[in-house]
């Protein structure tokens, strides 16, 4: 293994049940929010993680963190494995792993001060005491681009922009090497958005933390990350560095995702036609059999009913999950041994 | 083309306990038949409002259309009586909003919510609605659609029920339909599938939309003039083509250099706009911009006039820099 690898998510999985009764709870399905999902992070570096919502990329964010204890797999971190630590061990691990929310105006205790929200974690860890705790506050309002003297305000007396550097600021409290972004830029403004962007960037650089960047809005992510994985029903269709898969996306998923953001130009605009995809996201208590996008799929072939394509190298860690691809292939079954040959 | 509505300053402002909110504050914008325009802003800046001041639907109180005209196809829609903007309402100009769940009713079936506005706008018999509804439905491409009318909204997904309030919007066949921020609940994929349905039907009907988004890219896939509103005025208006590639108001500027471009190589850097959007109870002498604004000079404040200037043919913008062509390249550092 690589040893700048700060964050390695192995075939995790996670499933919620579905119960029925109402003394006797029976589980009568399940919904598989995450299936067998496979990544790592580099220090420093921000993995990007998109998808339609309902397509398991929060779940991923929050199992990570043991905020949700996943079904199975492992989540590497410092040499250890999180979904086997108890809720004791883990609380020390937790100071490095952060997470900021969507949505600054419910992820804000509102009768929490400015300065309650930052410093809960310093309380909890016990870490700074009296005028180092004060002193600490400042210093990360400050950070985040905010004033010293907002600290004994309340979340209703910030804007949604400042709330959201509230936000960062919690998170960064404890010198985290890790966080999780969970759209943490969707619910600002257009010129809002802008700004988070850049702190979350130069915070990067300043204290070279890592990010999972979970996001529905394709150029964001192209901005802000280094490489960039494309989720669909649970499971990770394609991963790779940024500029390959804008480039060169592999998966018909995420070619139509690609065309279905509009430009903001009208002249590229009249040139371009979306794909549009039939029909819409399954249930993931029911997924479909073989591939989970065949049936929206517009390059969909004989096999792909049946075939569960496995997540496959296709050059230079280009990572896709397609059997349009022959990597995608599952050990043992080609696509000659099938009778079929794959249509490139 | 003829002009199918044509809103003259129109203000509407809300009296609430902190003090007057001038949410709209003197906007004149005209849509043609057949014509999409857009109203583009971020939240608060009074876009939706000034298109709900039209159909009459702000409420009041605390809400009020101060002054103002809204000319729709030769009426005043401002001075008619409740009945008659009943009758308007629906039948000639209707609605696509936002969150679909909370604008249909929750404990009637999807066929009984859209056959009641045919039987009543269209004097359709119940049979006869019904089978309209059908086809509505099929036509905005619901499966099943003959049995789907007994369903209720929460039945359907978020897309599937947007489809159903698009159905709904089309059935009495307006000449005009405001959309809302029709796509902002939905994944891209959905949303692209909505804005070529929309696209499509309405075509073909020749109908008006009025799209109400902040999301630059839909409109510039589907606008054909673009007004901006900041604070509750536009502060520039024109063509798509030159709101796009000649922006002349700084505003508009620089929301387009705070977007991320997908068909653009990655820029090391976004170029925000600085500062928090204004606060329209206390809103700022002057230009409402020059807070945030790059170019800003003494006279943004003092000599301030809001009104707009004709920059080049059919371009306006209430930015006096403006006049003169591409003025940012010599201030900008």
């Amino acid at each position: 293994m690589e040893k700048d690898i700060l964050i390695e998510v192995k075939n995790l999985t996670k499933h919620f049940p579905i119960t029925s009764g109402l003394f006797i709870q029976k589980q009568v399905a399940q919904v598989k929010a995450v299936d067998g999902v496979t990544f790592s992070i580099r220090r420093g570096e921000t993995l990007g993680l998109v998808g339609e919502s309902g397509c398991g990329k929060t779940t991923v964010g929050k199992c990570i963190l043991q905020l949700h204890r996943a079904t199975s797999g492992e989540v590497w971190f410092e040499g250890r494995d999180l979904c086997r630590l108890s809720d004791k061990e883990l609380r020390s691990v937790r100071r490095k792993l952060q997470i900021i929310f969507q949505d600054p105006y419910e992820s804000l205790d509102p009768r929490f001060t400015a300065a309650d929200i930052i410093g809960e974690a310093m309380r909890i860890h016990d870490t700074n005491h009296g005028a180092a705790y004060q002193e600490r506050i400042a210093e990360l309002l400050r950070i985040v681009g905010l004033a010293p003297y907002m600290a004994e305000r309340y979340p209703h007396e910030f804007s949604g922009g400042q709330r959201q550097r509230l936000g960062v600021a919690r998170a960064l409290a404890l010198e985290p090497s890790f966080i999780v972004c969970d759209e943490p830029v969707s619910a600002l403004d257009v010129s809002i958005q802008a700004q988070m962007i850049n702190l979350l960037e130069d915070l990067q650089d300043r204290f070279s933390i890592s990010y999972l960047f979970i996001a529905h809005d394709l150029s964001v992510v192209r901005h802000i990350s280094d490489r960039v994985a494309v989720m669909y029903l649970g499971k990770v269709a394609e991963i790779s560095a940024r500029d390959e898969l804008y480039r060169n996306p592999l998966h018909p998923y995420t070619q139509a995702l690609l065309s279905a953001v509009p430009i903001p130009d009208p002249a590229v605009e009249a040139k371009r036609a979306p794909i549009i995809l039939k029909g819409e996201v399954p249930s993931p208590i029911n997924p479909p059999s073989g591939c989970v996008f065949h049936p929206r799929c517009p390059r969909a072939f004989e096999p792909c009913p049946t075939v569960v394509p496995a997540l496959g190298d296709a050059g230079d860690g280009h990572m896709v999950s397609c059997l349009l691809h022959p990597p995608s292939w599952p050990t043992g079954r080609t696509p000659a041994s099938s009778g079929l040959n794959a249509q490139a | 083309m003829t002009t199918l509505l044509q809103v003259h300053n129109l203000s509407t402002y809300f009296y609430t306990q902190d003090g007057v909110v001038k949410a709209v504050d003197g906007v004149s914008y005209h849509v043609a038949k057949g014509e999409t325009i857009a109203l583009v802003g971020e939240s608060g800046c009074g876009k939706t409002v000034s298109a709900l001041s039209i159909v009459r639907l702000i409420p009041d109180p605390p809400g009020k259309v101060v002054s103002g005209t809204v000319q729709f196809n030769g009426t005043n829609l401002l001075t008619l009586s409740t009945e008659e903007i009943r009758r308007v309402r629906g039948a000639k100009i209707s609605m696509i909003f936002q969150e679909p769940m909370t604008s249909l009713n929750p404990v009637l079936t999807i066929g009984r919510q859209i056959s009641e506005a045919l039987e009543l706008h269209r004097n359709m018999d119940r049979r006869e609605a019904l089978r309209e509804t059908v086809r509505l439905l099929e036509l905005v491409g619901i499966p099943h659609a003959d049995r789907r009318t007994r369903d209720y909204p929460h039945h359907f997904s978020g897309g599937m029920r947007q489809r159903v309030m698009i159905a709904m919007a089309i059935s009495c066949r307006p000449q005009l339909i405001i959309a809302d921020e029709p796509t902002t609940a939905v994944d891209v994929t959905i949303q692209a599938q909505l804005l070529e349905l929309i696209r499509n039907i309405t075509r073909d009907l020749d109908t008006s939309i009025i799209l109400i988004t902040h999301n630059l890219g839909i409109v510039a896939r589907y606008a054909n003039r673009v007004y901006v509103m900041y604070a509750g005025m536009i502060v520039e208006h024109g063509p798509s083509m030159d709101i796009y590639h000649d922006p002349r108001h700084p505003y508009t500027l620089g929301l387009l250099a705070s977007v991320p471009r997908l068909d653009e190589p990655r820029k090391t850097r976004l170029v925000p706009i600085e500062g928090q959007p204004p606060d329209l109870i206390y809103p700022p002498k002057g230009c409402p911009f020059h807070p945030r604004c790059s170019y800003v000079t003494p006279s943004c404040m003092e000599g301030f006039k809001a009104e707009l200037m004709e920059v080049a043919p059919g371009h306006y913008s209430m930015c006096w820099i403006a006049r003169e062509p591409k003025p940012w390249k010599k201030t900008s550092s």
